[in-house]
């Protein structure tokens, strides 16, 4: 028998069934954590509705401090978005097969997560209806043309690429699941389904293509994903702002987005593998990758956070060192703190085979992460912005009631699209997960030994 | 007379992974199964190698979609600084600030090439194609099948397919 058998106490012939009926009736949990996220959301929303009405002023604005909660929240959102494409893209090439049971968790979580994102610089305009179109490649009104050496720019096109490719990567792995819905449902459902599968027929070559288009898919997006957070890492680091321009940003970006994005896809599949009975198709063992890839990537951001320290000091430039020491023990010194102990020194805990197998505490250290990572960038973008060129307008800035309320909202907004997500497609990807399982083969080969067909 | 839906023939249905790719090995080398299709619930690679498959056309899409992105991003700054040059720092802009522009040239680059691979997947894969009907819906959950156009049920071909393990054959 092999590994892969030992594995699982199901088989390829209880996929569709138990997964896709497990979504007909969610655990009560589903609709009370619904709930709670539509609640969030509505808040939000009032928010929204109430800045459209007053104005910018609403936000907590202390000069020069102009984008604190807001830009803090949109890189917080676009690096939760990253491990989904990391697992599936990066993955996949690396042929991790415990990607296979988490991928369509962690991908909506990139495209809710990029939309929550999308919604800080939009809001941010003031006007959004009149702003957006700055952003677009359009004459303005005295026909000039945006400027294309501008870091912000660029940012707007890495952004919607990375959203057009993580939406079009994602529906296509739902395609033959989508399919598979269809060939269950009758009537309506069926008719629906079966618009949204294409009409797909699962033949040998449309999976030939299909395979051969996901390669492609996953190989674009692995370089993407590398380049999307170094390009939101130069909004930052393509300025002259001691604490922001660092060389190391890129790659320091990268790894913490994608340390941010695992620990959310453990807190995420937690959580619905429970409502939706999941257990016996994410295995603990997958869990515990994820939790690898937390401890990984925890790893690389504590080195980057040291290497900024020692070249802040060693360059010798006295306004650099200055913000550092300033970051460590000045008025910050509690986001500063607060980031080191959850994205550094708790995850040290995952080196304790121990502490992954124990999902409760796993739970805690990723939720912790999650805070650190978002005390990460509001130390970074605040603590750089408060002081700046003229000493005179130096002060301190703390967040505002409607910076929390705003958050709470962008929260809501990214949760509620994920459960909806959770009861009406299915949060496993149904044909890559067979993949994984032992394969169905034949009385007389299991017989003879073989698990593999030509070998 | 009205002329046979391409859906009509037989199905002969598989529930074991080695029997279906053997089937599909000797069904290749008869010359009486013209157009017949293969049915799989998931991307097995060892169906791909017994239906004799090479490397899918759909890179010709992906290489396409990412050289026409290339050119894109590159030409829609280059020419947008052509039409109005913004001097920023005393940097000459157009062709001195291809570096800024590498950006544009690689976001542009990978937006249509994977735009150009979905085209390929869908163009390749026939789909969306409403006029093709699923043969049996067991295809999509744990069966393998195998379908021929035009065949009956008491055909030798159909035949063929029980002696290679199909544990059901049928019309469609």
């Amino acid at each position: 028998m092999s590994d892969d058998a030992k594995l699982w106490s199901k088989t390829i012939s209880d996929v569709n069934e138990e997964v896709l009926v497990n979504l007909e009736t969610p655990h009560p949990a589903y609709y009370i954590a619904l709930g709670g996220a539509v609640f969030a959301l509505l808040i939000g929303i009032l928010f929204v509705c109430l800045h459209f009405t007053f104005g910018l002023g609403l936000w907590n604005f202390r000069p020069p401090v102009y984008w604190a909660v807001d830009i803090t929240n949109f890189v917080f959102w676009v690096g939760i978005g990253h491990a989904g494409t990391l697992i599936s893209a990066i993955l996949f090439l690396f042929r991790a097969k415990w990607r296979n049971s988490v991928n369509r968790s962690a991908e909506a979580m990139t495209i809710f997560a990029v939309i929550s994102a999308a919604v800080f610089p939009l809001i941010h305009m003031g006007r959004p209806w009149h702003g957006a179109i700055w952003a677009l490649p359009l004459p303005n009104t005295n026909n000039l043309w945006i400027n294309f050496r501008s870091p912000l720019v660029w940012d707007v096109f890495a952004i919607s690429t990375y959203f057009t490719t993580s939406l079009l990567f994602w529906y296509m792995g739902l395609v033959p699941d989508l399919a598979s819905i269809r060939d269950r449902v009758t009537g309506f459902k069926r008719l629906v389904y079966g618009f949204m599968s294409f009409g797909w027929r699962g033949t040998a070559k449309q999976w030939w293509h299909y395979e051969a288009g996901y390669g492609f898919l996953a190989a674009l997006a692995t370089p993407l994903v590398l380049s999307v957070h170094s390009v939101v890492s130069w909004d930052f680091a393509m300025s002259i702002q001691p604490g922001w321009h660092t060389t190391i940003f890129p790659p320091y970006f990268v790894a913490g987005a994608i340390l941010s994005g695992c620990a959310m896809v453990y807190n995420l599949l937690v959580p619905v593998r429970y409502m939706f009975k999941l257990e016996k198709f994410i295995l603990p063992e997958h869990l515990e990758s994820c939790l690898r890839l937390t401890l990984l990537t925890s790893t690389i951001v504590f080195y980057a956070y040291s290497l900024e320290f020692f070249v802040a000091w060693y360059s010798g430039n006295p306004y650099e060192w200055a913000l550092f020491a300033k970051r460590a023990t000045g008025p910050y010194a509690f986001y500063f703190w607060v980031m080191m102990a959850c994205n550094c020194w708790f995850p040290l805990a995952f080196w304790s085979k121990k502490v992954r197998e124990n999902i409760v505490l796993s739970y805690v250290i990723c939720f912790a992460v999650n805070i650190g990572m978002w005390f990460e960038r509001y130390n970074i973008i605040v603590s750089s912005l408060v002081e700046d060129f003229i000493p005179a307008r130096w002060g301190h800035f703390e967040p505002g009631l409607w910076e929390v309320v705003i958050t709470v909202g962008s929260f809501g907004l990214f949760m509620t699209f994920y459960l909806v997500f959770c009861k009406f497609f299915p949060i496993v990807s149904l044909s890559e997960i067979k993949l994984i399982m032992p394969k169905p083969m034949s009385p007389k080969s299991l017989k003879a030994g073989g698990d593999h067909h030509h070998g | 007379m009205a002329k046979p839906s391409a859906d009509q023939g037989i199905i002969g249905i598989y529930s074991y992974l080695d029997t279906f790719c053997h089937a599909i090995e000797k069904v290749r080398d008869r010359k009486d199964f013209i157009g017949y299709e293969s049915f799989s619930p998931t991307s097995y690679h060892e169906i791909e190698h017994s239906s004799g498959f090479g490397p899918s056309p759909v890179r010709y899409f992906t290489l396409t979609g990412a050289l026409t992105g290339v050119c894109v991003g590159f030409g829609l700054a280059i020419l947008c600084d052509w039409d109005w040059p913004i001097v920023v720092g005393g940097k000459t802009p157009g062709i001195y600030s291809l570096p800024a522009y590498v950006v544009l040239g690689f976001e542009c680059m990978i937006l249509l090439g994977v735009i150009g691979t979905i085209l390929g997947m869908l163009v390749m894969g026939r789909i969306p194609n409403p006029k093709r009907a699923v043969l049996d819906v067991r295809t999509t959950d744990d069966r393998f099948a195998i379908f021929l156009p035009g065949a009956q049920v008491d055909s030798p071909q159909a035949q063929f397919l029980r002696e290679c393990g199909a544990e059901e054959v049928r019309s469609t």
